[in-house]
């Protein structure tokens, strides 16, 4: 495939490599990069609406930065996402930029600092392009709850790109970004992953800090790299993963996640593939894609894999689990939200009772508003006995499951989503759309890392369709070794078909 | 559907989790609240005697502490950047304890 580096629509198909061997041949200089990232987004987000935000300056003076050590013939001092277009999730402080969780609360919100994931990014080499698009605080599945309207699917505009970080995998799938960052609670980087038809890996809890990015559920937030190809999701994971000493939960990682995507694209041999019979035949689960994911399994074991079945007895129970554990924490998460030192403050109240309740019902969306209601209830006394404690006794459960499974192999292949992109308003009742999440959640609350690779497309919608490969926690070179032999049957992701060229201003 | 919650309930919420809502938020909410709560029953369905709690998923995890030495924060400036009201280098808010109020 030889992507012509003239012109941007050439310079933004090219992956974090290419984009690397392009600089030191001097094909491209970084700040033409920057201005083939910057033409695309402004030819091309018109209809997808990824960005809240653009940062042309900060991505100009990154490319400089680039450009300058290249000119001294350091290209080599510079890290492995150099010259490399990056974006982030409007949950990510980027200091300077409005970091506003897609919420009225944070409209005008400016970070003073900068989350440590976004400050590896662009320590690595990366050129910051801006803020994306994303459900209100990461509430919701399709990014159709963000205040400042939905962000389109680029393989289909009338449809949804998954969420909460549609954002991040629209930008990247209709090429104005070659690598993002998302955060996944639930599955918020491999719905949108699927349904986009890009790479989206959660890594296990505690892989990649959260410092500076705003919290949802403490016990089950990650965040994570969207790409088209595997190898790049792994430049990018390499770049900003490790321990972080502004989040306790972060450890260190000596994982090499390359050298696994590079083993797993000579094939599969010796990998040993797990498969839960329960989760392929779920209600809900859509024909098209059952007939994916049991089409990768063989085209796995063709390249040498083993299948064996599995068990995840205690799995069915995730997503009640997770929508007691989440909300919880969302509640006593976005109880920080008190109109005073940041945030919406509605004004001309007599007492400060009036302007809270005042503010935080004009700032938060009514999903976030849900989430906060409901997690008020689940912990208030009684009802904490009922639900909440349970709950986390069923966690113990679930990651016994997993633990158990993984004795008898090395990733376990499903479903990333039950279907592919679902059409705006249609899904409307809240219980039903929790249900996206049933082939995610479990990992969140289990703690493993997961990644939805594309696959092609479904045989009846023709969208994109991911399937989800599971490892055991802090095994997350696994998933890339998998991911890799899969795409090595499949081929990388390519840029969705309306915006692979001829729209980015050449 | 079972009712968990009354309309009167969730105001009781609203009003701790500091959210105004007006009658027909109030109305909607207590119908999407009973929902979502209707699917959270597997949770009650197990058996778990014995079965210790999960809170955070690294188990060996435990008071992660550091060096007690005072590191470089933020100025007063732009620690009050944010802020809706500020006067005098502080977050300015109306009285806590409304009209009524004597101090």
């Amino acid at each position: 495939m030889a992507a012509t580096t003239s012109g941007a629509g050439g310079i933004m198909q090219l992956g974090v490599r290419e984009i690397r061997a392009g600089l030191a041949a001097k094909e491209f200089s970084a700040c033409e990069v920057a201005a083939a990232a910057l033409d695309a987004i402004a030819a091309r987000d018109g209809e997808v609406h990824a960005y809240l935000q653009v940062t042309e300056d900060a991505a100009r003076a990154a490319a400089e930065r680039v450009d300058a050590a290249v000119a001294r013939g350091a290209l080599d001092e510079l890290g492995p996402l150099a010259g490399v277009p990056v974006a982030f999730k409007d949950n990510m402080n980027q200091q300077g930029t409005r970091t506003t969780c897609a919420s009225r609360m944070l409209e005008g919100y400016v970070s003073p600092y900068t989350a440590t994931c976004v400050q590896r990014a662009i320590d690595a080499g990366g050129i910051p392009l801006g803020k994306l698009n994303m459900d209100e605080f990461a509430f919701g599945s399709s990014t159709e709850t963000s205040a400042f309207g939905p962000t389109r699917n680029p393989w289909d505009l009338s449809r949804v790109p998954g969420g909460s970080s549609g954002g991040s995998a629209a930008a990247v799938a209709a090429g104005m970004a070659c690598v993002t960052l998302g955060s996944d609670t639930g599955g918020s980087i491999r719905q949108p992953a699927s349904f986009c038809g890009v790479v989206g890996v959660k890594p296990s809890y505690g892989v990649v800090s959260r410092y500076g990015v705003v919290a949802f559920g403490s016990s089950l937030d990650q965040v994570g790299p969207f790409a088209r190809s595997v190898e790049d999701a792994a430049w990018a994971l390499a770049a900003i993963c490790g321990h972080d000493a502004r989040d306790c939960t972060s450890q260190p990682v000596g994982a090499d996640f390359l050298a696994a995507a590079r083993a797993g694209a000579q094939g599969a041999e010796g990998l040993r593939v797990g498969v839960v019979r329960s989760f392929m035949e779920a209600a809900g689960l859509s024909a098209e894609v059952r007939r994916k994911v049991e089409e990768a399994a063989s085209r796995l074991e063709d390249a040498g894999a083993r299948i064996v079945e599995v068990e995840l007895p205690h799995a069915k129970a995730a997503i009640s689990a997770y929508y007691v554990l989440g909300p919880c924490e969302a509640f006593s998460n976005l109880a920080r939200f008190d109109s005073v030192r940041y945030g919406l403050a509605d004004p001309g109240h007599k007492d400060l009772s009036g302007q809270y309740e005042a503010s935080r019902a004009a700032g938060f969306g009514i999903e976030a508003k849900r989430r906060i209601l409901l997690g008020s209830y689940l912990l208030s006394s009684g009802v904490y006995d009922a639900y909440y404690y349970p709950a986390q006794q069923v966690r113990t459960l679930i990651t016994r499951d997993y633990v158990q499974a993984f004795e008898e192999c090395d990733v376990i292949l499903s479903p990333a989503s039950p279907r592919t992109a679902f059409s705006f308003g249609e899904i409307e009742d809240p219980a039903q759309m929790y249900l996206s999440d049933i082939f995610t959640v479990p990992i969140n609350i289990a703690g493993n890392g997961g990644m939805s690779v594309p696959c092609g497309l479904g045989d009846e919608s023709g969208l994109p369709v991911g399937v989800q490969i599971v490892a055991p926690q802090f095994k997350d070179e696994n998933l890339f070794r998998a991911a890799a032999a899969l795409e090595a049957c499949y081929g990388p992701a390519p840029v969705a078909p309306a915006f692979a060229d001829g729209k980015a201003g050449e | 559907m079972t009712q968990h919650l009354t309309e009167d309930d969730v105001r009781g919420m609203a009003a701790y989790a500091r959210i105004g809502l007006d009658e027909q938020e109030l109305a909607q909410m207590t119908v999407d609240l009973n929902s979502i709560i209707d699917t959270l029953k597997p949770i009650t369905e197990f058996d778990l005697e014995g079965v210790p709690p999960t809170f955070h998923p690294i188990g060996s995890l435990s008071n992660v502490m550091r060096e007690d030495v005072e590191q470089p924060s933020f100025a007063q400036e732009e620690a009050l950047a944010n802020a809706p009201c500020q006067q005098d280098g502080s977050f300015l808010i109306p009285s806590i304890l409304g009209e009524g109020g004597d101090r």
